[in-house]
This record gives C-alpha cells, sequence and structure tokens, in this order.
C-alpha cells in the first residue's frame, strides 16, 4: 500500500471544484457498464430470438390456415401470434427490471449510489432510458421475422412494411407503463425474487382481463397485448393517451416514493 | 475553522433517539476519531451527514454548505464508506471504481489511483463478488478516497482486515490529512487504533455527546473526574460507565 505522495498528483487538481463534479444528469451509459456479466443482454437478444421464432414456426406448420383470410398480411399474423410474443416481451421487461435493481442491492452498491452526488430518481431514469433501446432491438427482431413471414408465405408490400413499423411502435408505447411499473416494483422490494414474484402474477392477471372491456385493457400489463391492426382510430387514441398519462403517472410515482423512502430512513 | 459543525443534531426513531442533540466541532485537516459502543448513534450521525437518514432536529453544516439544501454540493466534497463496503459484485474492482469516478467527473486515471492508494493493483481486474473481506473494505475505501475529497466519512474502516491490513490503513488515514489536505471523521471500535491515528476525539453514548477534544484535553477531563488515563481504551470505558451509571444503569 501507498502512502506517499502519488506519482499521479498532477494529472486533475486537488480540492479544485471542477475535480469532483458529479451531478443530477442522466447516464443511461454508465447502466449499460453496470449491467456486465448479469446476463441482461444476452436475455434480450434470447428472447428476442424466441418470440421472433414464434411467428415463423407457426407459418412453417400451418400456413395454410392463414392464407385464406381477407386481413391484411400484418395483421393476420399479429392476430395469430402477437398475445405470446408479448408475453414474452413482458416477461422479459419483469425479469430485466428485477436483474437491474439486482445489481444494485445484492453487494449494497445503492448505499454507495445514495452517497455519491448523484439524484436517486436520476438512476431510475437512466435505467428506463437503457431499456428503452433494448426493448426496440427486441421488437426490431420480432418485426424482422414478421416481415419474413410476409415476404415468405402471404404478401409483402411496403404498406405491409410501414404498418409493421407504426405496429411495433404503437407496441412501444404500450411497453412503456409496464417497463415503469416492473422498475418501480423492482426499486421497491429489496428482495428480487418478490418483484419477481408480484410481476408475474401481474402478467398472468393480465392475462386474464377480458380483451374487450377497454378500462381493464389499461392495466399496464395488459395494454402491451394489444394489437394496433384492425384497431378504431379512437381506440387506438384511447390506449396511447392511457400509456402516457400512466407512464407519466408512475414517474411521479417514483420520485414521491423514493422521496419518501429517503425522509423516512 | 470547523470543516464540519453540528448544532443540536437529533435522530429519532419514533421514541426511541439514537442521535440526541448533538453539537459536533470537526477541525478542518484533523482527524477525528468518533468513538462510542454499538448503538451510540456514531453510524446514525454519519448517515446523517451522507444525507442517508434524515435529521428530526437541529441542522449540520459542511465545509459552510448547509443541509439539506446543499445535499448534492456536500457530496461532491465528501467521500464515504459506511458500515459495509459497498460495490457491483459482478464488476471488477476497476470496473467498481470507474463507475464512482464517472459519477464525479473524474478522468480515468484516477480509479488505478486509488486502487493503487489501497493496494488492490494486482487485484483490479478480479471481480469484486470474488475478493476476500479485507480486499473488499479496501474496494470501499479506494472509493471513498478516488478524486482525493477534501472531507472523508470512514465507519470503522478496518473491520475485516488482519492486523497488517489494519496497520496499513491507519497508516494510510493518518497519511491523508498531510498528503491530499483532507479532513478525516472516522469512527471505529478499535480504541488503540484510534488512539494511533486520531488527533480529535468525539464520544458519544446512548445519543449523547459526552466528550469532544483532542486526546491532550481528554486525559486531562478524565484526570479531573479521577477516571485511568493509563490508555483511551480504560478512560473510554470509565467514561461510558460514569454516563451509564448516571442514566440509571442502561448498557
Amino acid at each position: 500500500m501507498k502512502t506517499q505522495s502519488l506519482s499521479g498528483s498532477d494529472r486533475y487538481p486537488v480540492h479544485d471544484s471542477t475535480s469532483r463534479r458529479g451531478g443530477y444528469g442522466l447516464k443511461p451509459g454508465l447502466e449499460y457498464k453496470k449491467i456486465k456479466r448479469t446476463g441482461l443482454l444476452p436475455a434480450f437478444v434470447c428472447c428476442g430470438l424466441l418470440a421472433a421464432a414464434f411467428p415463423v414456426a407457426d407459418m412453417a406448420v400451418r400456413s395454410e390456415r392463414y392464407l385464406s383470410l381477407p386481413d391484411s398480411p400484418v395483421s393476420i399474423l399479429l392476430h395469430a401470434d402477437w398475445q405470446m410474443m408479448s408475453m414474452l416481451n413482458v416477461l422479459l421487461l419483469v425479469v430485466a427490471a428485477c436483474i437491474l435493481y439486482h445489481t444494485e442491492v445484492s453487494d449494497n452498491a445503492l448505499l454507495k449510489m445514495c452517497s455519491l452526488p448523484l439524484k436517486e430518481s436520476s438512476l431510475f431514469f437512466s435505467k428506463i432510458l437503457l431499456l428503452i433501446p433494448m426493448l426496440i432491438f427486441t421488437l426490431a427482431l420480432e418485426a424482422a421475422a414478421l416481415g419474413f413471414c410476409c415476404w415468405h408465405w402471404l404478401s409483402f408490400s411496403p404498406e405491409a412494411l410501414t404498418e409493421l413499423a407504426y405496429s411495433m411502435g404503437f407496441s412501444l408505447l404500450l411497453l412503456l407503463p409496464a417497463a415503469l411499473l416492473s422498475l418501480l416494483l423492482a426499486c421497491a422490494c429489496k428482495n428480487m425474487w418478490i418483484s419477481l414474484g408480484i410481476g408475474v402474477v401481474c402478467i398472468f392477471t393480465a392475462t386474464m382481463l377480458p380483451a374487450d372491456n377497454f378500462l381493464l385493457s389499461l392495466f399496464p400489463y395488459a395494454m402491451p397485448f394489444q394489437i394496433l391492426a384492425g384497431m378504431q382510430k379512437e381506440t387506438i387514441t384511447g390506449f396511447s393517451t392511457a400509456a402516457a398519462l400512466e407512464s407519466l403517472g408512475l414517474c411521479a410515482a417514483e420520485i414521491i416514493f423514493l422521496k419518501i423512502r429517503r425522509w423516512s430512513a | 475553522m470547523y470543516i464540519i459543525e453540528t448544532k443540536q443534531l437529533t435522530k429519532s426513531y419514533g421514541n426511541f433517539a439514537a442521535v440526541s442533540g448533538v453539537d459536533l466541532h470537526i477541525p478542518k485537516g484533523a482527524v477525528y476519531g468518533f468513538l462510542g459502543p454499538n448503538g451510540a448513534g456514531k453510524s446514525t450521525t454519519m448517515k446523517m451527514f451522507l444525507g442517508l437518514a434524515k435529521p428530526t432536529g437541529g441542522s449540520f453544516t459542511i465545509d459552510g454548505k448547509k443541509y439539506p439544501e446543499n445535499r448534492v454540493e456536500i457530496l461532491k466534497e465528501v467521500g464515504s464508506f459506511i458500515e459495509a463496503p459497498a460495490f457491483y459484485g459482478n464488476l471488477t474492482g476497476k470496473e467498481n471504481l470507474e463507475i464512482v469516478g464517472r459519477i464525479l467527473g473524474l478522468p480515468k486515471s484516477a480509479a488505478l489511483e486509488a486502487l493503487e492508494l489501497v493496494g488492490l493493483t494486482p487485484y483490479k481486474d478480479r471481480l469484486a463478488r470474488k475478493y476476500s473481506l479485507g480486499m473488499k473494505q479496501r474496494l470501499g475505501l479506494a472509493s471513498a478516497l478516488i478524486g482525493r475529497p477534501p472531507i472523508l466519512i470512514l465507519d470503522e474502516p478496518t473491520n475485516g482486515l488482519d492486523p497488517v491490513g489494519i496497520h496499513e490503513i491507519r497508516t494510510l488515514i493518518r497519511s491523508l490529512p498531510k498528503q491530499f489536505d483532507c479532513t478525516v471523521l472516522v469512527s471505529s471500535h478499535l480504541l488503540s487504533e484510534v488512539e494511533l491515528m486520531a488527533d480529535h476525539i468525539g464520544i458519544l453514548n446512548h445519543g449523547h455527546l459526552l466528550f469532544e477534544g483532542t486526546l491532550e484535553q481528554l486525559k486531562a477531563h478524565a484526570e479531573n473526574q479521577g477516571y485511568p488515563t493509563d490508555n483511551l481504551e480504560d478512560t473510554f470505558l470509565a467514561v461510558i460507565d460514569a454516563d451509564n451509571r448516571q442514566r440509571g444503569g442502561i448498557r
């Protein structure tokens, strides 16, 4: 151990106000560094591939079932396979949120983070900013598989591509409340298994809710099961507005929760 | 000039006062030893300085900055090690310090420098969860020292270290005010260690500050009260025992 003057003492000024800056800023890059060796990235790739394989396998096995349907190719595929694909997406979100906070809690790193010049809420928002590109990647894999199915078994056109892009964008928007709620639960529960359990129960509850009831479909874990294709304009607006409001509400809930937790410590 | 000053600092949990009306005065450039039995309120006081616990009464300033208005500004100046080593087990020692360094806006070299300071350079690429207890403790210290903060708050920094490690950490802490022009607030159960590294002492019992001053002042105070003055341990035990008896035998 060295106790003498350090050779690198001229690298940055001691006690200069610029030497330890810190601050409130969001740092999704830092969150990306933290997930090293957690298996989160492979989980997103594997889950994306698994979900993408679903429509391909379905079409390979029973394409004749769908060939005579009058709807657009994207609508046919989504109505046939999206329930399973979205179930995998939501399950992935719950697991990802648990892993993200488990790395913070398991070896007490969160305590260190809280004693650094950083807002605890920025950790949460950085994590959601990290989750979004990973979700986009997963949805892109799924879109590629759906596009392939259109091209190979049905009919592929520029309109189908646009419809697919809109559907994936809509799904991303509807996945946001589930992602935020999963992160909020993971942040609130120090034991990863509790937040994972609550998440899984919420997913299964969502699958049991009647799909034709608009209000019940607004449950954050039920929304990702909605399909844009064939949906009426006002329903699309309703779901989009609800997803945006739920997201904002969950962000506000997280900030309030963190404040209460800090002040009651 | 006091770099950390508290006025009637209090922290209560329901009816239980963990810290009760404490007035601390920590001079700039000092190594301030914070002593007290388990549950005396040392860690709670340190947690309040870091914004990890909210004071229920009183106030404190760190380097002239008031809490809670300047919480982030205060944390920019404080390196801390509280309770137990805190790290990301899935990352290496170097990666852990790089994360802390990035949050503090430090250059990448700061992580290597901190690792060198605590003697972890040979193990910098090993996963933190595979570190021994002593190595985890050193990693925690490195994350407190990174960026050479002007104020260091160390809660039981020698826990889990072997005698050689304790000696090394003690020498390091003792050298910090001269080396980095910083102030160190250190709590420890090892009274002999505190005697060797601290020049100011604060004794806390049941949330109350029983004594504050230099080691010489403590000796003079102990002689006045008729307490033993052979070593800090005997004096400390006598001060605590007298306070406990005054409180009706509460231990």
